[in-house]
């Protein structure tokens, strides 16, 4: 049995467990990134640190061992000052948008990206559903307004930038007046003036312009569009302009730890992102699995679900150090991992590096 | 940096080698001596690399179907290693070190200069003509040849960047070479015996030729003489090292011996024993008298008594211990060592102690561990004692990385018996049965010479089963460190031991009491080790007597840098800084000043110069904010920047990182980024103390030792030299070190003679015969040249900015 003590409380409890266990059991609440009560812990994102007053010493607690006479503090300053510095580190190289511009600048936070996706998988009535849901029982605001998210658009500088407009309108006109939501929660009514919103006071990362060869990247998501139109008159004609849509969003953005952590430490996105290259984003046609470097923070988990085999490859850590990326093994194609395992790893990923295509 | 699959890049490269070659049976061959597991994962791909150069992702897929070797562990593994290749090579590799020492004595411009001469690029990995390939290596360990350049295994000293060609012409010329270490010779009946330095700093001082000349004079004059091959002295400065003791036991010594010297040297002590040759040598003789009066130059020491000043000093303050009976043993004699009393501490052990004894002697002497962090030996003996397990595991580590220091190079190509019997003791003593040297790959000589006493200790029954005819028994095998200075730490190198990516972890648990394959793994420094012989021998008391309270016994420092007499030397603990720097290293020269000492290599700090009474001990070092570290002691002047060497180091580590933890991986590119920009005079105030203020969290929030102190060489370097720093951000730097803040001038002593301008690589010296030359400063690179060819000394540096 080990006695020690923690935020001032004593426990005694059996050998061989973790600072982290034993605050589970307690109930205090340590926040983790690369942590998986059912995988071998692995202490890379190091935001579970908490500190032992006894030696003034910093232990990532999920693989720090209890001992005989630890004096643990698991939120003072000192603590927090280092937790928070640890996810400005990962937000430095998470090379990530929480919400594509095109969401940011309507007046009205329409979710573009999302009314984009499920056109072009032909899912008419959830575009229909999702319309009804942001616009509620108002006035429906895109045919006045000038068109902020067509400029912010990334489209633009590739060819012309998707016609959201013209979409969004088309859908909306397939709302019948009985389905309108009066329940729905509106950002402006329509007797206000059309101004651009302010930004969330919700955690969001921001990504500024592309980098070169990024957009590349980026443009590995959209179909090959023949023509591009600008008048929507048919799900048809919706669908094939989604498809040029870049998905600039993140499929995360409500499901991603990193950015809960970074809004429970009330961290500002930090400026500058520094890259470990390359800017990549893989995608298997097989399975739909999508990884993007840029917002992979190296925490293992998908690597250390998946128990290895040679009849079915998985990601695995590639390089050392600051250039260390998660990757295919050298010997494989991307399209031929993880041909069971995709949803498990999109699942226990924390980011939003790992998605289904959709 | 291997970001691009090797499957695109067979399209690019010269492939007609690697594809004659039939890969699968190279790899079965392999296969066949190794084993299947995967544990063996390392091994494999440094067998399969030796036989096809590279690693072709060929090979990499046939090993796995024909072992247990998963893609995932081999795409992991041969991308985390230094040493694994996924692109073709040329013929040679050109390894340019990149040491501490190296650094401070020019290597980047070498680096620059081999490669706009070959004219390599970062868009090939060869040059044109596919003969040669350049690798920028963290060290090879030649610190006081510094700097130095090694082509397939031929090592090459002080090199200067307008030698490039000199230096090619040289290898590709010289005649393979026998590689073989000479045997030491037998028999008695002798005029003299002459002892020949053959460390790897002697080797590349140029020993071998000295030893092939000795045996051609030999040869000629039919002397009656016994060659014998010794291990380092430490004097690495003065080689080649040649030593001659007569029948009368005079020893004379001779340094920097020179091939023409030889004849004369040999025969002023010896003299021929046929009357022809006698004539012959008489003749000749009377002739050279009358031509010349030059005399033998090269230092001479004569043993009994009269010494010469520097000599005098540089050994006088020695404290052998390690490296007892250096310069008088054959590092290949299993016989030489015993009878010099080899292997009585282990006899005595096992016959006469038992474990308990033994580490409560180990305990009492104050060892500690001598790798740098100087945890109590005799403490993790006892804990590793303690555990239970079965087999239980002795390490040798021997992954010496901190570029700077070949302390441990040294110990094992010089005393490997020594250290064979302190591992021997060491698993005696806990109970362990199986030994394994982890020795670096970019030490093939230390490497060959370990193997070699392994095998001579099997055939004197000194290693198997029951040795000494008791119940103990113990073999050890040897592994090759893939080129990874993180594995230097324990729990990193068990990893890659078990064939994975070296990645440390927290501790507990400890590897003493669950290391390698989950059992009791005692890890070792091979300093370490190597004192251990001797505090049997002679007791806890003599060993404690020696040093300060808490940091007992000797250590072995490698003294390298801006000091005029470089070299290995072990000193009790407790002496001063200025001691070594000043009268053992005889200071840095009359045209500079000291300015401070990097201790501890990338892990340690500076300690400046008006520290210098600073005592050597372990405490006293981490108080200043420096460490202890493995023994790498950089000696550092005024033309050198405390900023340039602080961003040098945290290029080091920071390129060194296994890249797990949040603190060490991201947090030290954003402290580089940093510094980099106040090298460039893109800094200010604010960087400084965000500098500052980053460093302590990474020191804080690592989770190895790596992390936890590679911002030492920057906390010392604010601690010491912030006015430094706060002058690179007004775009000042003192040294006239940094090249954004600095520019090459012409001065008026300039007497037109062009020399710069024919050696100007970019052509930015207009020829302009016996007028004063102008640098054009938008074409200069400032790569040095023309300011080290001038013979009027006329070109300086100074600063851009006042």
């Amino acid at each position: 049995m080990v006695k020690l003590k923690i935020n001032n409380e004593i426990f005694e409890v059996a050998d061989g467990l973790t600072i982290l266990d034993v605050a589970g059991i307690a109930g205090i609440h340590i926040p983790t990134l690369c942590h998986n009560k059912d995988l071998p812990h692995y202490s890379s994102c190091m935001v579970c640190m908490v500190k032992d007053k006894l030696t003034g010493n910093f232990l990532p607690s999920c693989s720090a061992l209890v001992q005989n006479n630890m004096d643990i503090e698991c939120s003072s300053d000192d603590v927090n000052n280092l937790r928070r510095k640890a996810v400005e580190l990962l937000l430095s190289e998470h090379r990530a948008e929480c919400e594509a511009p095109c969401k940011v600048v309507c007046p009205a936070g329409y979710n573009i990206p999302l009314m984009n996706r499920l056109l072009a998988a032909k899912d008419f009535s959830g575009a229909v559903s999702l319309s009804i849901t942001q616009i509620g029982s108002n006035e429906f605001l895109c045919t006045n307004c000038p068109g902020y998210c067509e400029n912010a658009c990334r489209r633009k500088k590739v060819d012309t930038p998707v016609s959201i407009r013209n979409m969004q309108i088309f859908v909306s006109q397939q709302i019948k007046p009985e389905n309108y939501n009066h329940d729905a929660n509106n950002i402006l009514s329509s007797e206000n003036k059309v101004k651009p919103d302010k930004p969330s006071k919700d955690f969001s990362s921001h990504i500024g312009r592309l980098e070169d060869g990024e957009q590349k990247e980026w443009l590995k998501e959209c179909k090959d569009v023949l023509k591009r139109v600008r008048e929507i008159s048919d799900s048809d004609s919706a669908a094939s302009e989604s498809e040029s849509c870049m998905h600039c969003d993140c499929r995360a953005v409500d499901n991603c730890r990193l950015r809960d952590i970074a809004r429970e430490l009330s961290i500002k996105d930090p400026r500058g992102k520094i890259i470990n290259s390359p800017i990549q984003k893989k995608i298997n046609i097989n399975t739909g699995l999508i990884f993007e470097n840029a917002k992979c923070i190296k925490c293992g988990l998908c690597v250390r679900l998946c128990e290895e085999s040679k009849e079915e490859p998985a990601l695995c850590f590639i390089n050392r150090g600051f250039v260390s990326i998660i990757s295919e093994p050298l010997t494989e194609d991307f399209n031929n991992i993880l041909k069971s395992k995709s949803q498990e790893v999109i699942d226990i990923c924390p980011t939003g590096a790992l998605s289904l295509f959709k | 940096m291997k970001t691009e699959k090797t499957t695109i890049l067979n399209n690019d490269c010269n492939c007609e080698e690697t594809s004659r070659v039939n890969i699968p049976s190279v790899v079965d061959e392999v296969v066949s001596y190794t084993g299947r597991e995967s544990d063996k994962v390392i091994l494999i791909l440094q067998e399969v690399q030796k036989k096809l150069n590279w690693l072709p992702s060929e090979a990499l897929k046939y090993i796995c179907e024909v072992t247990d070797i998963t893609p995932g562990q081999i795409s992991g593994v041969s991308t985390f290693y230094s040493q694994f290749r996924h692109l073709p090579v040329g013929q040679h590799t050109i390894k340019i070190c990149a040491g501490t020492a190296c650094h401070v004595k020019g290597s980047p411009l070498i680096s620059d200069a081999f490669k706009r001469v070959l004219k390599i690029d970062d868009t090939r990995s060869a040059s044109p003509d596919n003969l040669f390939s350049i690798e920028e290596v963290a060290c090879l360990g030649c610190c006081t040849l510094a700097p130095v350049v090694q082509i397939d295994g031929k090592t090459y000293g002080h090199v200067r960047p307008t030698q490039v060609d000199e230096i090619i012409n040289d290898f590709l010329n010289s005649h393979a070479g026998s590689d073989k270490t000479p045997m030491s010779e037998q028999n008695d009946d002798i005029d003299a015996e002459i002892r020949i330095g053959i460390g790897s700093c002697c080797v590349a001082g140029g020993s071998r030729e000295i030893l092939s000349e000795i045996i051609e004079i030999r040869e000629k004059y039919n002397l009656n003489i016994r060659l014998k091959p010794v291990g380092c002295v430490g004097v690495c400065n003065q080689t080649p090292l040649m030593e001659i003791v007569t029948q009368d036991n005079i020893h004379s010594r001779y340094t920097k011996v020179s091939k023409p010297q030889v004849e004369e040297i040999l025969l002023k002590h010896v003299k021929p024993r046929t009357l022809r040759n006698k004539i012959k040598y008489n003749i000749n003789d009377l002739v050279d008298s009358f031509l010349s009066d030059d005399k033998v130059t090269g230092q001479i020491n004569v043993s009994d008594g009269v010494r010469e000043k520097y000599l005098n000093n540089f050994l006088n303050h020695q404290v052998h211990i390690a490296t007892l009976n250096s310069g008088n043993l054959s590092p290949e004699s299993f016989e030489e060592y015993t009878l010099s009393g080899g292997f009585e501490a282990l006899k005595r052990c096992i016959s006469d102690s038992d474990q308990e004894t033994i580490i409560r002697t180990i305990t009492a002497s104050g060892l500690r561990g001598r790798g740098g962090a100087g945890f109590p030996t005799g403490k993790k003996w006892k804990i590793s004692m303690q555990s239970s397990g079965s087999p239980k595991y002795v390490v040798c580590n021997g992954d010496e990385g901190d570029p700077g220091a070949f302390m441990d190079r040294m110990l094992l190509e010089s005393f490997p018996f020594r250290i064979i019997e302190g591992m021997l003791i060491a698993g005696y003593a806990t109970g362990s049965s199986e030994g394994i040297f982890y020795i670096r790959a970019e030490y093939p000589l230390a490497v060959s010479r370990i193997r070699l006493a392994l095998k001579l200790c099997y055939e004197n029954k000194i290693l198997g089963n029951n040795i000494f005819s008791s119940s103990f028994s113990f073999k050890i095998s040897v592994f090759e460190g893939a080129g990874a200075f993180v594995c230097g730490e324990e729990t990193a190198l068990i990893a890659s031991l078990e064939g994975k990516r070296g990645m440390p972890h927290l501790r507990p648990p400890y590897p003493a009491v669950k290391g390698f394959r989950q059992k009791p793994t005692l890890v070792n420094n091979v300093e370490t080790l190597s004192l251990v012989p001797w505090i049997i021998t002679n007791g806890a008391e003599k060993f404690g007597s020696i040093g300060t309270e808490k940091s007992k016994g000797t250590k072995v420092f490698a003294l390298a840098g801006k000091i005029s007499k470089g070299g290995l030397i072990e000193v009790p603990m407790g002496i001063t800084i200025h001691r070594i720097v000043e009268e053992i290293g005889d200071g840095v020269g009359d045209n500079s000043t000291f300015k401070a000492v990097q201790i501890g290599g990338p892990s340690g700090g500076c300690i400046p110069a008006d520290k210098a009474d600073t005592t050597v001990d372990y405490e006293e070092l981490t108080r200043l904010g420096a460490m202890m570290g493995s023994g790498g002691m950089v000696v550092l002047d005024d033309s050198d920047c405390m900023v340039d060497m602080a961003k040098y180091f945290l290029t080091f580590t920071h390129k060194q990182s296994c890249g797990k933890c949040t603190f060490c991986r991201v947090g030290t590119k954003h402290m580089l980024n940093i510094i980099t920009r106040l090298t460039e005079g893109k800094a200010n105030s604010e960087d400084i103390n965000e500098l500052e203020n980053l460093s302590r969290l990474v020191k804080a929030g690592s989770l190895c030792g790596l992390g936890k102190s590679a911002p030492n060489p920057v906390l010392t370097g604010l601690q010491y030299f912030r006015d430094e720093y706060e002058e690179h951000t007004k775009g000042i730097c003192r040294a006239r070190k940094c090249r954004d803040l600095i520019k090459y001038i012409v001065t008026d002593k300039c007497t037109g003679c062009t020399i710069c301008s024919q050696g100007c690589p970019v052509k930015a010296i207009p020829f302009n015969p016996y007028e004063k030359h102008e640098i054009d400063q938008l074409i200069c690179t400032k790569c040095d040249n023309c300011r080290i060819v001038c013979p009027e000394k006329a070109i300086e540096i100074v600063n851009l900015n006042g």
